[in-house]
């Protein structure tokens, strides 16, 4: 008997006239991982929601047809008691936290079920060791970094052994080996406890594994594919890298993991040879520099000695686990923060966008706060929203309007996690983008997780631990041969290649 | 962690609030001062009040608004030509005072507030809460996450604005404040929501910390009880327009003040006795 049950389900927003979701029905069985991707804005969220009842119950709107879970009709059970049922995780972490330390916040959920002290005790002790935050446990929730939260919040869903497990795009914040740590545990959890999971994310690569079906949204209102993975993920849309080789190179059965991809490569790899070291031409003058930068937070240390160069014309990425300083170096480097010891020295105009580029917005229309941009051209879809209010837009489309507003006319442009949120074209159109800015001269900076990314828009790769800058280089010298900061092209062949549309494929046949 | 009942410090929390908008006595301001400062140091709480600019300009406002607005008393500092709107005339040392006092009065319940503030957490609060009240315990929750997260966006766009070369004077204050306001009420959506989710208010809660009546207890709620009684049936008044220096309140006021500090002597005590048996 199917666990999830959803019944031509139709849905819109209230006063909209297009549904997001038009007439879907599927079924899920129990134990089954479904993945749930499409471009941001295409309504994976709203899908998501109407598992636990919050559409419609919190947002209002047109719902017909039918979602049942675990027996229950989600219109007429309110979310409150669906939250025994189905475990949620937000897309951002830090609003569903509600009491001040961990331990206390992994027993909320226990406590609003009613549960006894004493199997609350061994739940939470459980659920400190699966997740892998024991050492977490005393501390205050505003102390932790990004990744710890989110691993936090995965933890307080996992506790009340929910029968479904939803996640909205978990590990967009976390860096590669947290992530991959985290899906790690979701993928015991799979296996030990025969939990249901439906995960919404765009690094399909990392989940690809151990997802037994795939729900592909092209766009708000349109037929939604279920499809296995091997055929969703080598038909249309964004491929992980692996699968894109392999559609070129022509493999067949589509490789999924990095391991059946090896075995399917073996051919390529013993005919490729190195890739080419074309470094680009030699840089221009530095045009932002920080040297021998120290800076600490009430004591803690963030950085010690860091020294970054930045080149006008020049896109460098800054890599590194969370709380490795990333952040700080470039809140030192925007003037922001004024760093203990070293010096920081500037030319030109600075532009920082945060993390949360919601602080940015604040103008009625989009085009309103883009309205300081050079007029020919405006990048990344922003054009199409001109007329919009900014705060109705998707996180995704969020963030391209903050670093259009923000980078538009900045000689050095500083972008703290710019990817978080974007879909792989929304990726490509921001590489571009920035590539037209540095061709004009701006100096960028993007502290970001994304290995792929970096791997694509760099010219500059700097990797960062302990508050300091410990590698630096071409991408293809610092992102090869690496366990944590390689592609995943690169772990599969190797000798400095790092992109599947740069692999020279034999001809098929 | 401070060994109270949360129900206690809510009690004790009353009391000094009451006490700190009531009693207008600059001798008893004082002394309450003194009190709730040794409450706060015997709290020992990590947080600082980060706030404190703003709370010290709420308590200036009122000497200021006072000074400009009203004419009356007799004591004149200087004049202003007659002819000036709003700001002409005679501005006095009565007004000055009486703003003042009302400055104190609102300095020492913001005092009040930053103690309970460190000694209740948000879980004993949820926890005290009857279950058909859940509707407003999501609203204390709400309240206690988003102020302080309004203030951390407050400064994350006061910084960005500056990076883009926007001058953050007053009269930006309104561009400032609406951005804001707006994630600060997208977050409380969330949060809200959030809560729903985790099966908030679904049915009846246990606790996982449950919290415990002492005879520490017993003594402080005794004292704010007294407090507060005095407070309700002998406020001490003053007005700087009647007779501008203070008289020396009863002493019997004074030591009805002074069960205020409970808790300080029986959190000092309880340290105590925990290191002697180290």
């Amino acid at each position: 008997m199917p666990l999830i049950t959803f019944e031509r389900l139709t849905f819109r927003y209230p006063e909209t006239e297009q549904p997001v979701i038009a007439d879907f029905s599927a079924t899920i069985d129990p134990g089954h991982v479904i993945l749930v991707r499409g471009p941001s804005g295409s309504g994976k969220s709203t899908l998501l929601r109407c598992l636990n009842g919050l559409v419609p119950h919190s947002s209002g709107g047109h719902f017909s047809g039918r979602v049942v879970v675990d027996g229950l009709d989600t219109r007429t059970t309110p979310p409150r008691q669906l939250g025994a049922h189905v475990g949620f995780v937000f897309q951002h972490p830090d609003a569903q936290f509600v009491l001040e330390d961990v331990e206390s916040e992994l027993a909320f959920g226990l406590e609003n079920v009613g549960l006894p002290r004493p199997l609350m005790r061994k739940r939470v002790e459980e659920v400190l060791d699966q997740v892998g935050i024991a050492g977490l446990r005393h501390r205050a929730i505003r102390t932790l970094s990004g990744g710890e939260r989110q691993r936090v919040a995965i933890a307080a869903t996992l506790v009340t052994h929910p029968s479904v497990l939803a996640l909205d795009e978990p590990t967009s914040q976390l860096d590669p080996q947290a992530a991959e740590d985290v899906l790690h545990v979701l993928a015991r959890l799979v296996g030990e406890l025969g939990l249901t999971v439906v995960i919404a994310e765009h690094r399909v690569e990392r989940i690809a594994p151990f997802v037994d079906r795939v729900f592909t949204l092209t766009a708000p209102g349109a037929p939604i594919a279920d499809a296995s993975p091997r055929v969703a993920l080598g038909g249309g849309g964004a491929r992980p890298p692996i699968v894109d080789l392999a559609v070129r190179a022509g493999w067949d059965p589509i490789p999924i993991t990095l391991g059946e991809a090896r075995r399917a490569a073996a051919d390529l790899r013993a005919t490729l040879g190195q890739a080419a070291m074309a470094d680009r031409d030699s840089p221009r003058p530095s045009t932002a520099e920080v040297a021998g930068a120290a800076f600490s937070y009430n004591g803690t240390p963030a950085l010690r000695d860091a020294s970054l160069r930045l080149h006008g014309g020049e896109i460098t990425v800054l890599m590194g686990r969370n709380g490795s300083g990333k952040t700080t170096l470039l809140k030192v480097l925007a003037g922001l923060l004024s760093p203990l010891r070293g010096h920081v020295t500037r030319q030109g105009t600075v532009a920082y966008v945060p993390q949360d580029a919601d602080t940015l917005l604040y103008a009625p229309t989009v085009r309103e706060e883009v309205k300081d941009h050079p007029g020919s051209m405006l990048p990344l879809g922003v054009a199409d929203w001109l007329h919009r209010y900014p705060r109705d837009l998707s996180t995704g489309e969020r963030q391209r309007v903050a670093i259009a507003a923000a980078a538009g006319r900045a000689d050095v442009v500083l972008l703290d996690e710019p990817t978080r949120g974007l879909d792989p074209d929304a990726k490509r159109s921001l590489a571009a983008y920035l590539r037209v800015r540095a061709d004009a001269g701006a100096s960028i900076l993007i502290a970001t997780h994304d290995v792929e990314w970096a791997a694509r828009a760099a010219d500059r790769v700097a990797l960062m631990s302990e508050g300091a800058i410990y590698a630096e280089g071409a991408p293809r010298t610092v992102l090869t041969d690496s366990l944590v900061f390689a592609t995943q092209v690169n772990k599969l062949l190797g000798k400095g290649w790092l992109l599947p549309d740069e692999v020279p494929l034999p001809s098929p046949g | 962690m401070t060994g109270l009942n949360p129900l206690t410090w809510c009690a004790w929390a009353l009391a000094a609030i009451a006490a700190a908008l009531v009693e207008r006595s600059p001798y008893l301001q004082l002394l309450l001062l003194a009190i709730l400062l040794t409450v706060w140091i015997a709290a020992r709480h990590d947080r600082s009040i980060g706030y404190w600019r703003a709370v010290l300009a709420l308590g200036l406002l009122p000497i200021l608004f006072s000074l400009v607005f009203s004419r009356f008393g007799t004591h004149v500092l200087f004049r202003l030509p007659k002819d000036l709107p709003v700001i002409g005339g005679a501005w006095t040392l009565e007004a000055a005072l009486y703003g003042a006092s009302t400055g104190a009065a609102l300095l020492l319940a913001m005092l009040v507030f930053a103690v309970a503030q460190s000694t209740l957490r948000t879980a004993d609060l949820l926890a005290v809460l009857p279950r058909p009240l859940y509707r407003l315990g999501t609203l204390v929750a709400l309240a206690l996450a988003l102020v302080p997260q309004a203030l951390a966006s407050l400064q994350a766009v006061s910084d960005t604005r500056r990076l883009r070369g926007l001058r953050s004077g007053w009269r930006t204050a309104l561009g400032l404040l609406l951005p804001v306001l707006l994630t600060t009420l997208e977050r409380a959506l969330q949060y809200a929501e959030s809560l729903d989710a985790r099966g908030f208010g679904s049915q009846r809660r246990t606790r996982y910390r449950p919290s415990r009546w002492g005879l520490a207890d017993g003594l402080v709620l005794l004292g704010a009880t007294v407090t507060l009684a005095a407070t309700i049936l002998a406020p001490s008044g003053y007005d700087p327009y009647l007779q501008l220096a203070p008289t020396l309140p009863q002493t019997a006021l004074i030591g009805l003040l002074v069960p205020l500090s409970f808790p300080a002597w029986l959190l000092a005590a309880s340290r105590r006795h925990a290191l002697d048996h180290v």
